[in-house]
């Protein structure tokens, strides 16, 4: 269930750390995971040094960007009937393509982005829960 | 379609049933019902709880070292089907549940032989404790003059 205002983990390589969510891009007043919102960076890793900071930190603090949800605190269904939660609110960066802004996913995601055609993120993604 | 088991208290999670939780470093906890589910978040120790099968066991409650429990595992190695497999599979589980049946019931009997002794020594002391509730002033003066004698009985014999 993420809301305007709710902060999320970003689990990708883009430099950013913790995101706020500003809108649901879908006419409810929430979103749940598989779901693209739009979000104020709030926390990004510093910028160690100018050359690396092009290649490795696309994001910085006040950035806007896209983002996907990948998993919520909140449970949701499944097809077989049984409820699935995770332990945090995490997401990641999407670019105006909607491919993800970062090369790598840390962590695990949701199945439900396979059914939602988020190819790209599952690829990259370590284990698919 | 497994039959799972919960995380909580080790009952089968039917499928359709219950909640999956995904802790960050991806080890997942099913649980069978929200009360599974809550007492987890809780942070309550299973082993603490007294419904839950792993105090059972733990405490003695329950058969705890059994061959039995051998042929329930998780076996993450996919079997082809067969029908004879099937059939012998069929049987040899009807065959192991009446054989795990038959030494839980002598588990549980062992476990209560020395009950009734209990019980009963118990019951002794606790009428012993409280016969002015039960007994009428006759029968009362009458248990006194016994338990008189007795005593004087005994001090003569030490005499």
């Amino acid at each position: 269930m993420i809301q305007m205002k709710t902060r999320l983990h970003v689990i990708d390589n883009s430099g950013a750390i913790v995101v706020e969510c500003i809108k649901v891009l879908r006419n409810a007043k929430w979103a749940s995971i598989g779901d693209e919102i739009v979000v104020a960076v709030k926390v990004a890793k510093p910028l160690s040094n100018a050359l690396s900071a092009t290649n490795t930190n696309k994001a910085k603090k006040g950035d806007v960007h896209r983002a996907l949800i990948v998993r919520t605190k909140k449970e949701i269904p499944r097809a077989d009937g049984r409820y699935i939660r995770f332990d945090d609110n995490a997401c990641i960066l999407l670019n105006n393509q909607k491919q993800p802004l970062g090369s790598r996913i840390l962590g695990i995601v949701a199945r439900e982005l396979k059914e939602k055609k988020w190819v790209k993120a599952i690829s990259l993604a370590p284990k698919v829960i | 379609m497994r039959l799972e088991k919960c995380y909580f208290c080790s009952s089968t999670v039917y499928p359709g049933h219950g909640t999956m939780f995904v802790r960050n470093d991806s080890k997942t906890f099913r649980f069978c019902r929200s009360k599974c589910s809550k007492n987890y978040k809780m942070k309550r120790n299973p082993r603490k709880l007294k419904w839950t099968k792993a105090f059972r066991k733990a405490a003695g409650k329950e058969m705890a070292i059994d061959s039995t429990f051998e042929f329930e595992k998780r076996r993450n190695v996919p079997v082809r089907y067969n029908r004879d497999l099937m059939k012998t599979t069929l049987l040899a589980m009807k065959r192991v549940t009446e054989i795990k049946a038959r030494r839980e019931r002598a588990f549980y009997n062992q476990r209560m032989a020395t009950k009734k002794d209990i019980e009963h020594s118990q019951n002794l002391v606790e009428i012993e404790k409280n016969i002015h509730v039960i007994a009428t002033p006759a029968t009362r003066s009458k248990l006194e003059s016994e338990r008189l004698s007795i005593i004087s009985k005994s001090m003569d014999v030490d005499h």
